[in-house]
């Protein structure tokens, strides 16, 4: 069967968030590049195992996904931190002002295992639902929710942020959960 | 975790509900709208997200279609 330029054409749709995905596994521009290529190139020599109406951007990242930790056992995991670009910003500090700087953010991010940031970027960032998550990750719905959560609580321990924010249309919750305590 | 079996209902929510949820149960959706984390995570990935696709990509893509094996005419 032929790849319908339809196929195609949702492929390039999906290259965006295939792109920040495969960044944040990797942590590398270039490198996130190159397995986004590798990741085209399977879906289209598997195109006939897609079935139509379900969801393609799940089922690429679930070979994007795939590809990435089989080239990292290729390599022995020195994919990691061989040349992270934002390896030199890993020392991080307290925000002063309250507000999370970006770079702060990125760099904390990067010092969480594999398994913790993908799940929280594929829920808290791209949309997925827990079982699309657990699909995309082979691994049970309860899996994810524990890595999401020791994700966030590491985060937070990180760029020490003591809970919810203390700011915002959230304060009930906040107090509801009694973690503020000024 | 505290989650009782209640929680399948829950699993077709959308990222629009997710804000929503978080405030009216605070523990179940650690990543809602209104948390420093969950913004700061929608903030790093969108802006991955709207950074410009390079060309090699799309010419990959006819690279491929040029390539179709069951198309008739023979590659040149």
């Amino acid at each position: 069967m032929v790849v319908t330029p339809q196929f195609k054409n949702d492929l390039l749709g999906t290259i965006p968030s295939l792109r920040a995905f495969a960044v944040s596994l990797t942590q590398n521009s270039d490198k996130a590049d190159d397995l986004v290529q590798e990741t085209l190139v399977k879906a289209w020599d598997k195109h006939e195992s897609f079935q139509m109406g379900t969801n393609l951007k799940a089922w690429l990242f679930t070979i994007l996904r795939n590809e990435f930790y089989s080239q990292m056992r290729k390599r022995g995991r020195e994919i990691q931190d061989s040349d992270g670009i934002m390896t030199e910003r890993l020392a991080v500090h307290p925000s002063q002002h309250g507000l999370l700087d970006l770079e702060d953010f990125r760099a904390a991010l990067e010092q969480l295992p594999e398994d913790q940031r993908e799940a929280i970027i594929l829920i808290g960032a791209s949309g997925f639902s827990y079982e699309e998550a657990a699909e995309i990750c082979n691994c049970a719905v309860g899996t994810i929710k524990s890595r999401v959560s020791r994700a966030r609580n590491r985060l937070q321990e990180i760029l020490k942020i003591s809970g919810e924010a203390d700011y915002g249309p959230d304060a009930i919750s906040a107090q509801v959960m009694g973690s503020n305590a000024a | 975790m505290g989650q009782t079996g209640r929680y399948t209902s829950m699993t077709k929510q959308s990222t629009g509900a997710v804000g929503a949820k978080a405030r009216r149960n605070g523990s179940k959706d650690p990543l809602g709208a209104n948390s420093e984390i969950g913004r700061k995570l929608k903030q790093y990935y969108d802006e991955l997200v709207s950074d410009e696709v390079p060309d090699r990509f799309a010419e990959l893509l006819s690279q491929l279609e040029n390539a179709e094996p069951t198309q008739k005419r023979k590659k040149a």
